[in-house]
């Protein structure tokens, strides 16, 4: 059974078609790269996915269970499939460790002492457990992000979704975050990745898709595409990120 | 003139007396005022149409009437609308709570939207509902931020229990009227009420202001 299944998914702003009928499936274990203009509803695809965007059409189907189950049953969805953003997000009030105990403690519902260890655990895997005390404004938008992943790791997903993870970074600190997405990706976990970083879609995916005008316009094997794109509009969008 | 210290000493019992029956209707009408307030607030910033109606009905109703009209009704009006007995130091604190709270409910609003809504997005995508979202992520956030405005919000509440002299609630400034009534010196009098409630609001500023440093802004 495919762990993302969209079936004819439809999604509006007001007038605005942001995707148009989008058929799509995704397997466990895939690691999906998603690029396309800005505007192409790339983004608005991945938030459909743990309904932070409510669908207007269609259904989509996460892990068995459908976005428009609503209440609990989203909630479910939303703890299978983590969620990193853009500009991070990280509760600026509490430290690193807190920040990435906060799943396991509020959502799993696990003891203080047990979420405090595992966070420890997953700050050490993100390279950051000599961090683990500082406050959000104390770390570098590279580290705020790592903490960003961790904490979303904490809450046991089978499914992680990254959103721009690394447009808000200089271009030195954006290889720290690559690498711990590859290191996860190795380990076998699913993720849907929208980022305009080629050589990671190149490196770590296992499928390319070029999203324009809310419709899936390419989809196959990332080395090929980029390296051969047929695509006209693909073409043209690889010379302009490249 | 001569200023008569001897008149403030013999006054103070009574004055204090008064003070402290304002300290009493401030405290329990703005305990009251925030729970309504909180209530109102976060029916305004996400509840659904209907509470949302609701709260912007008592909102506008209250900020739209001076509160000597929404003491003056509680005290003489609702007795009759709804055939019960209503003690002065019932409607006093009454007031403060219907009062206070249309304005602490647009103060929480606000702060709570203020907050970046990034983090409650973080929050629903760890699969928290809402609720909780707003208790343990949004609304530490929001409370710093709303430090200033409840400031002037306790202060203002605190000197318009002085306005509950007209139903013969004997708090600090209807003692003062009563004694200056008695004997006729207003100078003293008016000094020595006015010094209590600077006391008075000089103590809850620095509270905020101590409140208000152990919390950064984030």
């Amino acid at each position: 059974m495919s762990i993302v299944e969209f079936k004819k998914v439809t999604k509006r702003f007001g007038q605005v078609t942001i995707l148009d009928q989008v058929d799509l499936s995704i397997e466990a274990g895939e690691k999906v790269v998603l690029i396309g203009p800005s505007g192409s509803g790339k983004s608005t695809l991945l938030r459909c996915i743990n309904a932070l965007e409510e669908i207007n059409g269609g259904d989509l189907v996460v892990d068995g269970i459908s976005v428009k189950a609503g209440g609990r049953m989203v909630r479910m969805i939303r703890q299978e499939a983590g969620m990193v953003f853009q500009q991070f997000n990280l509760f600026p009030q509490m430290t690193a460790l807190e920040n990435v105990a906060f799943g396991p403690r509020r959502v799993r519902g696990e003891s203080h002492q047990d979420a405090r260890k595992q966070a420890l655990d997953m700050l050490a895997k993100v390279g950051l457990a000599d961090r683990a005390h500082h406050y959000p404004s104390e770390l570098s938008g590279g580290q705020q992000q790592r903490v960003a992943i961790a904490r979303a790791l904490a809450v046991k997903p089978k499914l992680m979704l990254f959103d721009e993870p690394t447009s808000a970074l200089d271009p030195e600190l954006r290889h720290e975050v690559l690498r711990v997405m590859q290191a996860l990706a190795e380990e076998g976990m699913s993720m849907i990745v929208v980022t305009h970083e080629m050589a990671f879609a190149r490196e770590v995916g296992t499928r390319l898709i070029f999203m324009e005008g809310g419709k899936i316009a390419v989809d196959g094997e990332p080395r090929e595409l980029l390296a051969n794109p047929r695509n006209p509009r693909l073409k043209e969008f690889l010379q302009h990120v490249i | 003139m001569d200023f008569e210290w001897s008149v403030i000493w013999q006054a103070l019992p009574e004055l204090l007396k008064g003070a402290r029956l304002t300290v009493l209707i401030a405290l329990a009408g703005l305990a009251g005022g925030l729970m309504i307030g909180f209530a109102a607030g976060l029916a305004r910033a996400y509840g659904n149409a209907v509470l949302n109606a609701i709260a912007l009905a008592y909102i506008e109703l209250i900020r739209g009437t001076p509160i000597i009209v929404q003491v003056m009704f509680i005290y003489f009006a609702l007795p009759i609308l709804a055939n019960v007995r209503i003690y002065p130091l019932a409607a006093a604190i009454m007031a403060i709570i219907v009062n206070a709270g249309a304005y602490i409910a647009e103060i929480v609003r606000g702060s709570f939207l203020s907050v970046h809504r990034g983090l409650r997005e973080a929050g629903l995508a760890l699969g928290l509902p809402l609720w909780k979202v707003l208790l343990y992520i949004i609304g530490p956030l929001a409370f710093r931020r709303m430090i200033p405005a409840l400031g002037n919000q306790f202060i203002v509440s605190l000197k318009d229990t002085s306005l509950f002299i007209v139903i013969g609630v004997g708090e600090l400034t209807r003692q003062g009227q009563e004694i200056m009534a008695a004997n006729f010196r207003a100078v003293e009098i008016w000094s020595a009420v006015a010094m209590f409630y600077l006391i008075m609001t000089g103590a809850l500023t620095l509270i905020l202001r101590m409140t208000e440093k152990r919390m950064r802004i984030l």
